[in-house]
C-alpha cells in the first residue's frame, strides 16, 4: 500500500503512469510471440521452479491465504505487506517459523522499489485498496493474484482488466471455487455432460450468518489517526471493520454473494439480463452496509429462461448454512464448498443415473438409521399436489487441501506457463458486475437491466 | 380301484427337509461369514468414460467391502452397548460368547447344509436361536424375536423330518 487516494488512481491514468503503461503494452505486445501457448507464463519460474511472492495485506484472508501456499512446493515467500505493524510482525514471524525469512512493509510502492526479484504478488488488502496495488505491481512486471472483490467501484476492476490487458501479466482474482474439484466435475461434468438436471429452470443461493460483534483490536496495537489517514481509513473501527463501510468495501453481497454469484455465472456461462432487490440497514446502527438482501436474478439460457434467487442474512444463520443451488426439470444440484451442505437429487420421473454412479460420478445417499420417530405416514403426501419424493446422491468427489489452495496453484502453473488461468480479470469482472448490479437494484428499489456492454471491461 | 401304499416312495418329506437344511445352513454360513466383513474407504483418482482421470484432477472416495479375521464382529457396536447393561448378560458370558457366536454360525451351518450330524446340528442350532432371542427380549428388539422365532420353527419341521435324511455326510 502506498499513501495516496486509491479512488482516485482507480479513476485516471496521470501522464507519468501512462508513459509506463504504454511501455509495458508495447513490451508486452513485442514479447507476445514468445511466450508459451498458455500465454503469459514466467520463463524465470519454468516448469516447477521456485516463484518468489509477496503477500499484501496479512489479516485474516491473507492469512488463509498463506498457509494454503505453505502447503505449495515451489512458492518462496520474499516479503510481506501491511499498513499495520502489529499485522505485518505477526506474519514475518509465522513465515519465519515456516522457514522464510522475509523483509515487511509498510508501503506496497516501497516495497515494489526494492523487491528486485519478485515474480507475484498476493493482494489479500481491504478492497478499495485492491485495484492500486494490483494496478502497480502488474506495471511493475508481476503476476498477481487479488483476492475477490476486485473493487468496491466498477471503475476500480476495470481498471485491473486493462492493466492486465495492457501489461500482458496474470491477473488471477480470488474466485476459488472456479478451481475446486468438486464444483469442476458438477459443473463440467454432470450438468453439461450429462446434463442430469435437464433444463434447468431455477436457481439459488444463500450465505447467512448470526449476529455478530464488530472486530476490535489489541489496545497498545492501535494505529495512530496520522497513518490511518494516511491510508484512507476514518479510525481505527473502521480500519478493522472496513467490510461494512462503503468507503472500503461492498457489503454482504460483495463478501459473500460474490462468490455464490459468481457461480450463478459459471454454471449457467452467461451473464443476467435482469435483477429486482430487497434489503437494508436494519439492525446494525453502526454501519454503513445492509444486514440482509435478497435478490432476483433473470437469466437467458438456450433452453428457455432461468431465475436465480440469492439471499444473504447477516442477522440468522438459519435456512441451511451456505450453498449454490440449481434446479432442472430431471434434478437438483445443491453446491457447496462444505460437503456437508452438498446433495444430488433426481427427479422420480428422470432417466437412471446409473452409469454415472458406477463411474463413482455419483453415489447414493445413505439412508439414514431408523428411529423410533420414524413411521410409514412420514413419507406419505400430505397433499395430492405433491410430486414423488427425490432420490438422493452424493459428490463423491473429495478435495484434500485447503479450499484456496487449488485455485493458488492453478495461479502459480500459469506463472510458470503449465496451465491458463481459471478465473483472468476479465472473466471475474462479468460476475462482479453482477454483484454490482444487485446493490444497485437493492439500493434503489427497483429491476436494473444488466446490458451486456455493461460486463465487458 | 385300490390304492397303493406309496410312503416309502414319497420323496416328499426328503426333499422338504433337504431344503431347509440348504435354507438354514446357507443362512448361517452367510451371517457367520458377514461377521468378519467391514469396509473401507480409499481415494482414488476419477476416471472420465475413456479411463484416463478426468481433466479436473479429482479425486473420489470409493468404499469397498471387505473380509478378516481381524474385523471380526459378533454383533453390532450399539446392540452390545445394550447388552452391557443387562444385569442377565454379565461380562463374563457374554465375551466368550461374542468371541464363538460367528464361527458357531458357520460350523453349524455347515453341519446342517452337509448333513453333518444332521439332528444334532440342527438342535444346536436351534440352541444358538434360543440364546439370541433371549438377548432380544431383554432389549425389546420384539422384530428380532420374531424373526428368529421363524428360524426355530423351521429348525423344529427340520428336525421332525430327520428319518428322512438323504444326502447326509454322516448319519443324523
Amino acid at each position: 500500500m502506498s499513501p495516496r487516494d486509491p479512488a482516485a488512481d482507480a479513476e485516471g491514468l496521470g501522464r507519468r503512469r501512462f508513459l509506463k503503461t504504454a511501455t509495458a503494452a508495447g513490451l508486452s505486445l513485442a514479447l507476445a510471440p514468445l511466450r508459451s501457448a498458455y500465454g503469459q507464463g514466467e520463463p524465470g519460474a519454468a516448469s516447477g521452479g521456485e516463484i518468489n511472492i509477496a503477500l499484501v495485506g496479512v489479516g485474516a484472508q491473507g492469512r488463509v491465504l498463506m498457509d494454503a501456499m505453505l502447503k505449495i512446493p515451489g512458492v518462496r515467500f520474499a516479503a510481506v505487506c501491511d499498513i499495520w505493524p502489529y499485522a505485518r510482525t505477526y506474519g514475518q514471524r509465522y513465515l519465519k517459523k515456516n522457514g522464510f525469512e522475509v523483509r515487511a512493509y509498510e508501503s506496497h510502492q516501497d516495497m515494489l522499489s526494492k523487491e528486485k526479484d519478485l515474480q507475484a504478488v498476493v493482494v489479500a488488502c481491504p478492497d478499495f485498496w485492491h485495484a492500486p496495488i494490483t494496478n502497480d505491481c502488474l506495471r511493475a512486471g508481476h503476476h498477481v493474484y487479488c483476492e475477490k472483490m476486485m473493487s468496491n467501484t466498477i471503475a476500480g476492476a476495470r481498471s485491473m482488466v486493462q492493466t492486465m490487458k495492457d501489461t500482458g501479466k496474470l491477473l488471477q482474482i480470488g474466485h476459488q471455487r472456479r478451481s475446486n474439484p468438486r464444483y469442476l466435475v458438477a459443473r463440467n461434468r454432470l450438468i453439461r455432460d450429462a446434463r442430469l438436471l435437464g433444463r434447468i429452470t431455477a436457481a439459488n443461493g444463500q450465505w447467512n450468518r448470526a449476529v455478530s460483534a464488530d472486530l476490535g483490536w489489541p489496545n497498545h496495537t492501535a494505529m495512530t489517526r496520522e497513518l490511518l489517514a494516511r491510508y484512507g481509513y476514518g479510525d481505527m473501527h473502521q480500519f478493522r471493520n472496513w467490510r461494512w463501510f462503503k468507503k472500503y468495501g461492498g457489503g454482504p453481497l460483495s463478501d459473500l454473494g460474490a462468490h455464490q454469484i459468481d457461480i450463478f455465472n459459471w454454471f449457467f456461462d452467461t451473464i443476467p439480463s435482469t435483477v429486482i432487490g430487497s434489503g437494508g440497514r436494519d439492525y446494525y446502527t453502526g454501519h454503513e452496509w445492509l444486514d440482509n438482501a435478497m435478490v432476483i436474478y433473470e437469466y437467458h439460457l438456450p433452453d428457455g429462461v432461468a431465475r436465480a434467487f440469492y439471499q444473504v442474512q447477516t442477522t440468522t444463520s438459519a435456512g441451511g448454512g451456505y450453498f449454490e443451488q440449481f434446479m432442472g426439470t430431471e434434478g437438483t444440484l445443491r453446491m457447496s464448498e462444505n460437503p456437508k451442505y452438498t446433495s444430488i437429487y433426481r427427479e422420480a420421473a428422470a432417466p437412471p443415473w446409473d452409469d454415472w454412479v458406477s463411474r463413482h460420478y455419483l453415489a447414493p445417499q445413505k439412508a439414514p438409521a431408523a428411529s423410533d420417530d420414524d413411521s410409514s405416514s412420514a413419507n406419505e403426501k400430505v397433499d395430492a399436489r405433491e410430486t414423488a419424493e427425490l432420490a438422493s446422491y452424493y459428490l463423491p468427489v473429495v478435495l484434500t487441501k485447503a479450499i484456496h489452495q487449488p485455485h493458488l496453484e492453478n495461479f502459480f502453473n500459469a506463472v510458470r506457463g503449465k496451465a491458463s488461468l481459471n478465473c483472468p480479470a476479465d472473466e471475474a469482472f462479468k460476475s462482479e458486475m453482477a454483484v454490482f448490479k444487485a446493490i444497485e437494484a437493492v439500493e434503489t428499489r427497483s429491476l436494473v437491466t444488466c446490458n451486456p456492454s455493461d460486463f465487458t471491461a | 380301484m385300490t390304492e397303493t401304499p406309496n410312503s416309502n416312495r414319497d420323496c416328499g418329506p426328503m426333499l422338504a427337509l433337504l431344503l431347509l437344511r440348504v435354507w438354514l445352513g446357507v443362512r448361517a454360513i452367510a451371517t457367520g461369514i458377514e461377521k468378519f466383513s467391514d469396509s473401507r474407504t480409499l481415494q482414488v483418482p476419477l476416471l472420465d468414460a475413456a479411463g484416463k482421470p478426468d481433466s479436473s484432477g479429482a479425486v473420489v472416495e470409493v468404499t469397498q467391502k471387505f473380509y478378516s479375521l481381524h474385523s471380526y464382529h459378533a454383533i453390532p457396536d450399539s446392540m452390545k452397548d445394550k447388552f452391557a447393561q443387562e444385569p442377565f448378560l454379565p461380562a463374563f458370558l457374554t465375551a466368550p460368547y461374542y468371541g464363538i457366536l460367528g464361527w458357531a454360525l458357520i460350523a453349524l451351518g455347515i453341519g446342517v447344509l452337509l448333513g453333518i450330524f444332521t439332528r444334532a446340528s440342527l438342535f444346536l442350532m436351534g440352541l444358538l436361536y434360543v440364546s439370541l432371542t433371549f438377548g432380544l427380549i431383554l432389549i425389546k428388539q420384539d422384530a428380532g424375536v420374531s424373526w428368529l422365532a421363524i428360524h426355530v420353527a423351521m429348525i423344529a419341521v427340520a428336525l421332525s423330518l430327520c428319518r428322512h435324511n438323504r444326502f447326509a455326510l454322516t448319519c443324523s
